[in-house]
């Protein structure tokens, strides 16, 4: 599948901005399954610095210094993204046991999955989290089995609602009200895999949807959307979207990853002056007409 | 417990007396006495000099040293935000150290120093300790202090580690050992500095017959160094603090005045083309070099912790680029966990191929399975602690020892911890601490536990050792784990030496390659500011203390002829325009008469819980007084010290009436004046001076024209006083009677507090000067253009060289009000706060950045 995915993000001030500063993670990052065709970010006004490279898990990353006074600030991101499906569809039941797994991962050839495996400042757990995981992880079960079966029982049990958390909160509250957004169960789903020492980190990127049926598809109304990657030993990385109880094959765009939302959040600035300020996001994910 | 024998010498009888009170406890090592019970040889002629001074110059000499921290405003604030700073105390009697123990000290922390950089080096460069397993990964994983964006970033010469402190000390054997690493921003050189200014002036003979190290080469070689990691002839170097109301802040005032350096907080620095520059009076000056007294994760917002109020958005970008150099490197926090110390042996054979010279105190990681089963089995003796947790400069952080007596939840619930993320938690086997003499004015000398921290710091000679440090005499109640709480007394530390000392202070070497030129170190923003509003409040106190000295005169009845009494009524609302009385609290004195407005009147005088009293504006005045510290000398700063702690020395409560609050507001009203005076006569005319004079000249202003408001737009009843009040309160009194020898009439007066520009106390003069002040501050590029300030400056200057006192005068209907002179008031006061508005937003911009985040997460995405 080929799409373009567009990201437009429109800060509004009420007073002038003298400087600011921002750090992107829109740019989507290669991998086995995914080629990035074309990407180009546009900022209005233009950025004195403009500067990319990788971050330290490998991500594309671009940093924005705007010198010149603005009371607005756009920040467009385009890319055009081929993703192409898994090899062969899982034998969920087939795979290495989970305890394997954790064994594994403090070998050596294992050293940077191995960093999934620890709380993070985003992912504190805790005896109800671990205790929650182990009904999925019984002893001796398939790791591939026990996690598709955990992404299933938080499909099951969570309620989706938005506006009920933000970005900064904890796994312990999202577990305890039993709600929230995609975000919050992949952060919750990772903290169950660390408890029990896997690693597991966090995917931030886009999902295509679908209009109802029998209406247009209307423009900018796609979001980003967040899933997680479980470290499977021989297997190696494996998705597992907990918000729609699945695992991403070709309708999963990957921007980036890292341990979680914080170190890969789309767009995180700093702003001197401003006073108040709106944010507007507009998504677009459009599959290109014959892929 | 034993005691000391001394040896029979010209003091031996008074040396016993010192010694009367000094047990050893036979368990640990003494620093002043062998286990035989004989004085160690480099204690005997320390000691014969206090045996000589006796012990009731051992106590004044006591008292002079808490005395002179006192004045010279040595101070730390226990923990952080909610405490009020307490002064540093310091016990006379120095630790020493014999020159060949010393070199040992020497050579076991520089390998550390060395060790650590290295490692820094390899955690975030390679990591080949990691993928070669010669360290176990979570060690670094699971530390919140590996900065994962500082990876990779190059710093100069390969110097992760600038400036380090390791706490040590002695155990039974005699054997020094590590009881910690400081790598991240290490406290406490000033203190240790400070400590020996306070020493060598207490007890100067001894001092000067000791062969004693000094301190000020290792500083100068220390700043000689980190001024060569730039790439400039003239680099600006800046010591990056977290604000005045931090534990350490006295410190940090004081290194960057040893140092040359100027002091700022995170607001004072931006970030624009990958260079950070300091916001000053004259705009964006371009900052090398930067020493941080803040932890790294708060450094930068923008990559680091988001939540972060005190750092620099931009800072790593600027590093990453070469373009600062920052000290100690962001990131280096990480191998100052206690968790690193059980691996050191190992990775020197590694680095440095040598065996580690200084072992540290046995250490457990809870990261690894038989090191925790360890740990589990052997709780009750050992010192457990969370990694996460940081430490300062007073506390080795949260956590300690489990006691059998811990509650059995407690207990499981920490076991269960250790179980669960064993990687976030290390144990350490409780040190065992060397006592050594220590001098209380109560109970004379006393043998205690002691820890010593040491700095080492890089060099041009490659790593160096302070030779001294700061001693801490260790004040916990657990004697398993006495540093724990290791508290708020220190010591002096003298290395001795063989050889002569050398005798120079760093501002001496200074000026032996000094270029001549009149500036000074780039005014901040920040300070600016600061000395702006010290201004203000410094006049606003003196308008205030005058206003109440004549109420209370006149209120008391303790008048001369010459004056007459004021009415409760006047006194009332003087108080209320003023602002030091509310209208409700007013309106009701005033219904229950001349006591009751009395009474209020004490209140706003000695009630330190009443808004807007005296103690408030002293409050307000110390405020920007510890602010802009670091701009004043010594004895201006304390001038403002015991001015604004006066009602806390003079012991004055409520109820003492008018002579108490005569004595009392006298004294405030010579301290404003000894200030007045400093800042005329000590300050150099440069930016500080005009920001800190444009504030008086301000609030000057708008005090007289509320005086002009109150006591002359409505005309005087015969003999009621007004205008001798106007007078008195103006401080225009003598001025006017040596001019005109008669009762002061109206039009007088007005030219005289108005007009006349040769009386320093006029509107006029106020104006003229603020204008002066403002043509020699920076313009802007454009200079066809006035500024706002100029502006309204050269407004408010016109407005009244041109008033006429008899034209004011004039009544008008049927209130006989002065309307002409009501809106000249008017106009005055208004422009007089738009021109502290303009001169605030050209020169005082440090606002912080906030944060901003573009996401929009999930909605629709299921």
């Amino acid at each position: 599948m080929i799409y373009d995915v567009r990201h437009k993000t429109t800060f509004t001030y009420e007073d002038m901005v003298s400087v600011s500063h921002h750090v992107l993670h829109l740019m989507p990052r290669p991998h086995p399954r995914q080629t990035t065709i074309d990407t180009a970010v546009i900022v209005d006004p233009s950025p004195a610095v403009d500067s990319q490279g990788e971050d330290y898990f490998g991500n594309p990353v671009q940093y924005l210094t705007v010198q010149e006074p603005h009371e607005r600030l756009v920040v467009d991101a385009h890319s055009r993204v081929e993703v192409r499906p898994t090899a062969v569809p899982f034998v969920l039941e087939a795979r290495e046991k989970w305890e394997e797994t954790r064994a594994r991962l403090e070998m050596d050839s294992a050293l940077e999955a191995y960093e999934f495996s620890f709380e993070s400042p985003h992912i504190v757990g805790g005896d109800e989290v671990y205790d929650y995981a182990r009904a999925s992880f019984t002893p001796g079960r398939p790791i591939l089995a026990a996690t598709m079966d955990l992404t299933g029982r938080i499909f099951r049990e969570f309620e989706y609602r938005g506006g009920v958390s933000d970005v900064s909160t904890p796994v312990s509250e999202v577990f305890a009200m039993r709600r929230g957004v995609c975000q919050d169960f992949a952060h919750l789903q990772i903290a169950c895999l660390r408890s029990l020492g896997l690693a597991a980190r966090y995917v931030s990127g886009y999902l295509l949807t679908r209009p109802p049926e029998g209406k247009e598809k209307l423009v900018g109304s796609d979001a980003s959307h967040a899933w997680i990657s479980v470290w499977a030993g021989r297997d190696g990385w494996v998705d597992f979207d907990p918000t729609n109880n699945l695992i991403p094959n070709v309708e999963h765009i990957t921007v980036g990853w890292g341990r979680d939302y914080g170190d890969v959040s789309p767009i995180n600035g700093f702003i001197v002056g401003g006073g108040a300020h709106q944010v507007t996001v507009a998504v677009d994910v459009s599959p290109l007409p014959g892929h | 417990m034993s005691a000391i024998n001394t040896i029979p010498n010209a003091y031996a009888s008074a040396e016993a007396k010192l010694l009367e009170a000094y047990q050893r406890d036979p368990m640990a090592f003494d620093e002043l006495s062998t286990p035989e019970g004989a004085v160690r040889s480099r204690w005997q002629p320390v000691l014969e000099g206090f045996a000589a001074m006796g012990s009731g110059a051992t106590r004044a000499a006591h008292d002079k040293a808490q005395r002179l921290l006192r004045e010279n405003g040595v101070t730390f604030v226990p923990q952080g935000d909610g405490d009020s700073a307490r002064p540093w105390r310091l016990d006379l009697f120095p630790l020493l150290i014999d020159p060949a123990e010393w070199s040992a000290i020497e050579r076991g922390v520089i390998q550390r120093a060395t060790l650590l950089n290295r490692l820094l080096l390899d955690l975030y460069g390679e990591q080949r300790v990691l993928k070669e397993k010669l360290l176990p990964p979570g060690l670094v994983f699971g530390n919140s202090q590996y900065l994962r964006p500082c990876k990779n970033i190059a710093v100069r010469d390969d110097l992760h580690l600038h400036f380090v402190a390791f706490d040590i000390a002695r155990s039974t054997d005699g054997q020094w050992w590590v009881l910690s690493d400081r790598t991240q921003a290490p406290g406490g050189a000033g203190y240790a500095l400070e400590n020996r200014v306070v020493a060598s002036q207490c007890l100067p003979e001894l001092f000067a017959e000791r062969n004693v190290r000094r301190l000020a080469s290792f500083f100068r070689a220390f700043s000689e160094r980190f001024l060569s990691l730039s790439n400039r002839d003239q680099p600006q170097a800046v010591f990056l603090s977290p604000g005045p109301s931090k534990q350490t802040y006295f410190e940090h005032a004081y290194l960057a005045r040893y140092l040359g350096f100027s002091v700022v907080e995170g607001s004072d620095l931006t970030v624009r083309d990958d260079r950070v520059f300091m916001k000053t009076v004259e705009g964006l000056k371009p900052v090398d070099l930067i020493m941080r007294r803040i932890s790294a994760e708060l450094c930068d917002p923008l990559e680091l912790r988001t939540d972060s109020l005190l750092g620099v958005p931009g800072l790593l970008q600027a590093a990453r680029a070469g373009r600062v150099t920052i000290g100690n490197a962001l990131g280096s926090g990480l191998v100052e966990s206690d968790a690193f110390l059980a691996f050191l042996p190992s990775l020197a054979q590694l680095f440095l191929d040598e065996d580690l010279v200084m072992p540290s105190v046995a250490t457990w990681w809870c990261g690894q399975e038989r090191e925790r089963e360890f740990v589990l089995k052997n709780l009750d003796r050992l010192v457990v602690r969370r990694i996460r947790n940081t430490r300062n400069l007073f506390t080795a952080g949260e956590g300690g020892l489990v006691t059998p007596s811990m509650p059995a939840n407690e207990r499981a619930q920490l076991i269960h911890e250790i179980q669960r993320n064993g990687y976030d938690f290390v144990c350490q086997e409780p040190a065992s601490l060397s006592t050594a003499p220590t001098w209380s004015n109560a109970n004379g000398l006393q043998a205690a536990p002691v820890t010593l921290r040491v700095y080492v710091a890089a060099t041009d000679k490659g790593y160096q050792v302070m030779p001294g440090g700061l001693t801490r005499v260790a004040q916990g109640s657990d004697p398993r784990a006495p540093w724990l709480e290791a508290g708020d007394i220190s010591k002096d530390t003298w290395v001795l030496s063989d050889q002569p000392v050398e005798q120079f202070s760093l501002l001496a070497q200074r000026q032996a390659n000094l270029r001549l030129h009149r500036g000074g170190r780039e005014l901040p923003s920040r300070m600016a500011d600061s000395l702006f509003w010290l201004g203000r409040y410094t006049e606003r106190a003196e308008g205030a203390v005058r206003l109440f000295r004549s109420l209370v005169i006149r209120l008391g009845g303790e008048m001369g002829s010459t004056r007459s009494l004021v009415s409760p009524e006047r006194v009332v609302s003087m108080l209320i325009v003023q602002k030091h009385l509310s209208v409700r609290r007013g309106r009701r004195a005033m219904q229950e008469g001349r006591e009751a407005v009395e009474r209020e009147l004490w209140t706003i005088l000695f009630d330190p819980e009443s808004r807007d009293g005296l103690a408030t504006v002293l409050g307000n005045v110390r405020r920007n007084a510890d602010a802009a510290r670091e701009r004043l000398s010594f004895d201006t700063f304390r001038i403002l010290r015991d001015m604004t702690e006066v009602d806390k020395s003079s012991k004055l409560t409520l109820g003492h009436e008018t002579d108490d609050a005569l004595r009392l507001l006298n004294r405030l009203i010579q301290y404003l004046a000894a200030f007045n005076g400093m800042v005329a006569e000590n300050m150099t005319h440069g930016h500080g001076w005009r920001f800190l004079d444009m504030g008086r000249r301000l609030e000057r202003t708008r005090g007289m024209i509320q005086l002009l408001q109150q006591l002359a737009v409505r005309p005087e009843a015969p003999n009621d006083g007004q205008l001798d009040l106007l007078l008195e309160l103006a401080d225009s009194t003598i001025t006017y009677r040596g001019r005109y020898h008669a009762a002061p009439q109206l039009p007088a007066v007005l030219d005289l507090l108005l007009c006349d520009e040769t009386n320093p106390r006029s509107a006029v003069y106020q104006a003229l000067t603020l204008a002066d002040h403002i043509a020699h501050l920076p313009s802007p590029k454009d200079e066809t253009i006035m500024t706002l300030d100029q502006r309204v400056v050269t407004r408010l200057t016109s407005e009244l060289r041109l008033a006429d006192a008899t034209e004011l005068g004039v009544t008008v209907g049927r209130f006989e009000t002065r309307v002409e002179l009501e809106r000249l008031a008017r106009r005055i006061d208004r422009d007089v706060l738009a021109l502290s508005d303009h001169i605030a937003e050209r020169f005082f911009s440090h606002s912080s950045a906030r944060r901003v985040a573009g996401a929009r997460r999930g909605e629709g995405a299921r």
